[in-house]
């Protein structure tokens, strides 16, 4: 139950965008996902390693920043537009270094009708885009959204 | 190589096409669901619920736990993923990849991975291509 009014799919606009708050990626969020996935690759966990690479340093695992990213958007849009997600299409385009601050830019794209009824798909875009203004990562979900009752 | 890496690493010219690879299971708990929600402020979902991304986020940490040494990753490039049934918290997932496509490039080599993550019904809960950039293996 929400405190919220309901929103349905016919509720949401193609067009409408969304800017979220800003967040810093700091090391202990690269510690955390490193041992919640267990993904230690030396790109997120090895300082010295990384000091010879093409990054400098150690960088946060893209996935951690498509998860921090689906947060951050889902604290300035209503629950329903980023719903169960059906679909991810994504790049990682740049690094996200640890002390980087990154928000996310999104946009309603498309709707079109889910293969259960009852049920609509609405396509996100979104770009993740760090303290200078630099894409490190974009792409679109398409998320389940329930269909008003008749 | 630097002392901090691994003798035993598999290289571009290491990676076969069309070997099914299959990680160990594990079982998604509440904690899993709870870290994961801590991390991302992602809006909680309904008791039980484990949050979408959270398996494709396990099962790159599954591949690590399979016999055969780890690929040099040097960046993770995109991925395309379709989420075809929900988990819940006491579902048991694994992972069976495969690589599909592998193009060298001046620096290193572009690597195609198909992966779908099962649940302990056999069930394919989540699938999609990941397109990785690997190192190829330095000069002796």
């Amino acid at each position: 139950m929400s405190a919220y009014p309901a929103v349905y799919f016919e509720d949401i606009p193609v067009g409408e965008e969304y800017a979220s708050p800003g967040r810093t990626v700091t090391e202990a969020d690269v510690v955390i996902f490193a041992g919640l996935s267990g993904d230690y690759n030396v790109l997120h966990t090895d300082a010295e390693h990384m000091k010879a690479s093409q990054f400098g340093e150690r960088i946060a695992h893209g996935l951690l920043g498509l998860s921090i990213q689906q947060g951050l958007l889902d604290r300035v849009v209503t629950a329903q537009v980023t719903g169960p997600l059906a679909a991810v299409k994504w790049k990682f385009k740049g690094p996200i270094k640890i002390g980087d601050t990154i928000h996310v830019e999104a946009r309603v794209t498309a709707k079109r009708d889910g293969e259960q009824p009852g049920w609509g798909v609405v396509t996100v875009a979104r770009r993740v885009v760090n303290q200078r203004g630099e894409v490190v990562q974009e792409g679109e979900t398409d998320h389940l959204v329930g269909r008003r009752p008749a | 190589m630097t002392p901090s890496q691994p003798a035993s690493r598999a290289y571009f010219e290491d990676v076969q096409t069309g070997v099914p690879l299959e990680t160990p299971a594990m079982t998604l708990t509440e904690t899993h669901a709870a870290l994961f929600a801590s991390l991302t402020t992602a809006r909680p979902g309904e008791a039980g619920a484990i949050p979408d991304l959270l398996p494709l986020c396990l099962s790159s940490g599954l591949g690590w736990r399979v016999p055969q040494p780890p690929l040099v990753v040097l960046a993770f490039m995109g991925f395309e993923w379709r989420f075809l049934k929900p988990t819940r918290v006491g579902d048991t997932i694994r992972s069976v990849s495969k690589t599909v496509a592998k193009r060298s490039m001046k620096e290193g080599g572009v690597v195609v991975e198909e992966r779908s993550i099962l649940n302990q019904h056999g069930e394919v809960v989540q699938s999609g291509r990941l397109t990785l950039l690997v190192a190829k293996r330095p000069a002796a």
